[in-house]
C-alpha cells in the first residue's frame, strides 16, 4: 500500500481509491470494509478477504486481477450473495444484500449452460421466472442469439456446441433479462488466444450497446487493461484492494491491435509494476531467508 | 479415410456398416437356432424329457395354457403385483432421493438408518410381508414396493450428491425457484441416475414378485412355475420362465424408449462424439 507518490503521478492515471470516493448513488455496487473468513478441515481458518473497499460505478466496464488465490472469485460469489460475508457489509443499488441477488447476471469459469437446454432454452431460462409475454421473451431470446452470432443453433444442445459458441451462449444467458450488473469470473480463461480475442471483441460490442455495469475477474493483464475503463488491483491473500487505475484509451477499441491504441503502453506497464511488486511479495514470504 | 484393417486392430471393422449388423444377426440367429434344435434333439434321445422339456414341448404347453386361461390369469396377477408396487416405489424412492438431497438435516438423520435397513437381505422380507399382508397379492405389492424404493432412492439421491452444485446457483441467480428449479434445473440434472435406479429395479421387481409367490400364494406366475415344478410339468416351467423374461424385455424396451426420449441431450452428445 504504501507505494511512493512521486512514482504514481507521472503516469497518466489518476488513482480512485477509499480516499477519493464517488457520491453514492452513481454506484451500482458498495463494498464496505468486507472480510471473508473460510473454514476449513484441512488448513483451518482461512482469510480470503481482509477489509476490502470497492465501489462499481453504474455503467462502468471495471476488471479485477490480482495473483491465483487472492479471492477474486470469491469477491464476486460475495457480491452476488451466493456466500455470506464475515464482516462489513455490501450494498446493491444502495440495498445490503442478504442471501442470493436475482438482480446479476453471473458468467462463470466454465460456460455451465444447461446440458439437458437447447441454446434457445438455455438463453431464455432467466426470462421465464420475469414477468416477460411468450412473444417479447422469445423476441428477446432471438436477438440475443442474433447479436452473438449464433442463428441456426438454437435447436442445439449444448454438448454439440463448440467452446467459443458455449461462451457466447453462456454470456448471452445472463444478459438477456437485463440484469443491472454482469459478473463475469474469468469468462475467456479456458479459450484458446484467437477466440479469446474475438470474444472480448464480441463483448465490448455488445456491451456498448447495452450498457450494463460489468464486473469482469481475469488474471490476464492485457485482457483487463484492453476492456476496462478501470482496473482494480488486489493483493496476493488475504485479498486487498491494492490500487485502482483509470484505464485513458478512448472507446471503441480495437482488440486485435490494442497495443498500438494511445494510453495501452502506459497502463500496463504501470499495472505490471504494481503487479509485479506483488508478485515479489509472494516469493519473500514463500522463502524467508533470502532477506 | 480409408480405413485399413491394421489401424482398427479387427479387419471385421472395416466392412461397410450394414454388412456386418447383417452378419451379426445371422450368426445370432444361428447360434439360437442351433441350442434349441440341440435342446429338441437331446430331449427323451440323451435326456429324460421330464428334466429339459423340449422347445416342441414347451410350445405346445404354452398354446395349451393360453387356450385353458390359466396362463393369461397367472401374468395378470403378477403384472399386478409389479403394476401397482413398481411405480409407487419408484415415485416414492425418487422422492425422498430428492428430498434427502435437498435438505442436509433429513440426510444426516436418516442416511444411516436407510443404509442399515437396505443390509437386510430383501428377500427375507417377504415372508414377514406375507404375515403382515396375506397371501395374496398385497404382500407381493409390498416386497415390489419395498425393493424399488431402495432402488431408486439410492440411485437419485447418489446423483443428487454427485451432481453440479453450480448448476443450482446460476437457476437460482437468475430467478428460479420452486418448481422450476426442482423441475427444470435438479430433476433433469440427477436424471442419468434415475434412469440407472428405475432400469436395474425392472428386473429385481419381477424377480421379488416371484420369490413372494413361490413362499406363499394361490396365482401368479410365481405359483404356476412352483405348482408345476411340484408336479414334473417341465413344460409348463419354462412356459412361466417364458413369461417372466417377455415381462422383463416388455418392461426395459418401455423404459429404453422413455429414457432416450428424456434424455435427448445425452444421446445428441453421444452422436457428436461419434462423429467425432
Amino acid at each position: 500500500m504504501q507505494e511512493p507518490e512521486g512514482k504514481r503521478s507521472e503516469q497518466t492515471i489518476t488513482r480512485e481509491a477509499a480516499e477519493q470516493p464517488e457520491s453514492s448513488e452513481h454506484l451500482v455496487i458498495q463494498v464496505e470494509n468486507v472480510s471473508k473468513v473460510f473454514h476449513t478441515r484441512k488448513q483451518g481458518r482461512m482469510v480470503a478477504l481482509e477489509d476490502l473497499t470497492l465501489g462499481v460505478p453504474y455503467g462502468k466496464f471495471v476488471t479485477v486481477v490480482g495473483p491465483s488465490g487472492c479471492g477474486k472469485s470469491t469477491l464476486l460469489k460475495l457480491i452476488a450473495g451466493l456466500i455470506p460475508v464475515s464482516a462489513g457489509r455490501i450494498l446493491y443499488q444502495g440495498v445490503e444484500v442478504r442471501g442470493l441477488s436475482t438482480k446479476v447476471g453471473y458468467v462463470p469459469q466454465e460456460s455451465k449452460l444447461f446440458p439437458w437446454l437447447t441454446l434457445e432454452e438455455n438463453v431464455g431460462f432467466g426470462l421465464e421466472s420475469r414477468n416477460y409475454t411468450r412473444q417479447e421473451r422469445e423476441r428477446r431470446v432471438r436477438d440475443y442469439i442474433k447479436l452473438a452470432g449464433l442463428t441456426g443453433f438454437e435447436k442445439h444442445y449444448p454438448a454439440q456446441l463448440s467452446g467459443g459458441m458455449s461462451k457466447r451462449a453462456s454470456i448471452i444467458r445472463a444478459l438477456a433479462y437485463d440484469p443491472p450488473v454482469i459478473l463475469m469470473d474469468e469468462p475467456f480463461g479456458p479459450l484458446d488466444a484467437q477466440t479469446r480475442m474475438i470474444l472480448q471483441d464480441e463483448l465490448l460490442k455488445i456491451w456498448k450497446k447495452r450498457q450494463q455495469t460489468i464486473l469482469f475477474v481475469t488474471h490476464d493483464l492485457v485482457e483487463a487493461v484492453a476492456l476496462a475503463d478501470r482496473v482494480v488491483v488486489m493483493s496476493h491473500r488475504p485479498g486487498r484492494i491494492k490500487d485502482i487505475l483509470e484505464v485513458p484509451m478512448a472507446r471503441p477499441r480495437n482488440i486485435f491491435e490494442i497495443h498500438r491504441q494511445d494510453g495501452f503502453e502506459e497502463t500496463y506497464a504501470h499495472l505490471w509494476s504494481i503487479f509485479r511488486h506483488e508478485l515479489e511479495i509472494k516469493f519473500e514470504e514463500e522463502d524467508p531467508e533470502v532477506e | 479415410m480409408m480405413a485399413e484393417s491394421d489401424e482398427v486392430g479387427v479387419s471385421e471393422a472395416s466392412w461397410p456398416y450394414w454388412t456386418r449388423s447383417l452378419w451379426i444377426n445371422l450368426l445370432r440367429i444361428g447360434v439360437v437356432g442351433g441350442f434349441f434344435l440341440l435342446w429338441e434333439m437331446a430331449a427323451g434321445r440323451w435326456i429324460e424329457p421330464f428334466l429339459i422339456s423340449s422347445p416342441s414341448r414347451i410350445f405346445s404347453s404354452f398354446i395349451a395354457n393360453i387356450q385353458s386361461g390359466t396362463l393369461i390369469g397367472h401374468t395378470w396377477v403378477t403384472l399386478q403385483e409389479i403394476g401397482i408396487g413398481f411405480p409407487l416405489g419408484a415415485i416414492s424412492g425418487i422422492s425422498a432421493g430428492y428430498l434427502f438431497g435437498r435438505s442436509r438435516t433429513l440426510a444426516e438423520i436418516f442416511e444411516p438408518i436407510i443404509i442399515a435397513l437396505y443390509g437386510v437381505p430383501r428377500t427375507a422380507l417377504a415372508p414377514l410381508f406375507i404375515v403382515w399382508l396375506g397371501i395374496g397379492i398385497w404382500s407381493k405389492v409390498g416386497v415390489v414396493l419395498l425393493l424399488t424404493f431402495f432402488l431408486n432412492f439410492f440411485n437419485t439421491y447418489a446423483g443428487m450428491k454427485q451432481m453440479d452444485r453450480e448448476y443450482i446457483d446460476l437457476a437460482r441467480l437468475m430467478g428460479a425457484k420452486g418448481h422450476t428449479l426442482t423441475f427444470r434445473v435438479i430433476l433433469p440434472a440427477v436424471s442419468p441416475y434415475i434412469f440407472t435406479g428405475l432400469k436395474t429395479s425392472i428386473p429385481f421387481s419381477v424377480i421379488v414378485a416371484v420369490v413372494g409367490e413361490f413362499i406363499a400364494s394361490t396365482e401368479g406366475i410365481g405359483f404356476f412355475i412352483r405348482l408345476s415344478a411340484g408336479i414334473f410339468r417341465t413344460a409348463d416351467v419354462f412356459v412361466g420362465i417364458i413369461v417372466l423374461m417377455s415381462m422383463v424385455i416388455f418392461m426395459n424396451t418401455i423404459a429404453g424408449l422413455i429414457e432416450r426420449r428424456v434424455l435427448q441431450w445425452q444421446t445428441q452428445t453421444e452422436h457428436v462424439r461419434i462423429q467425432g
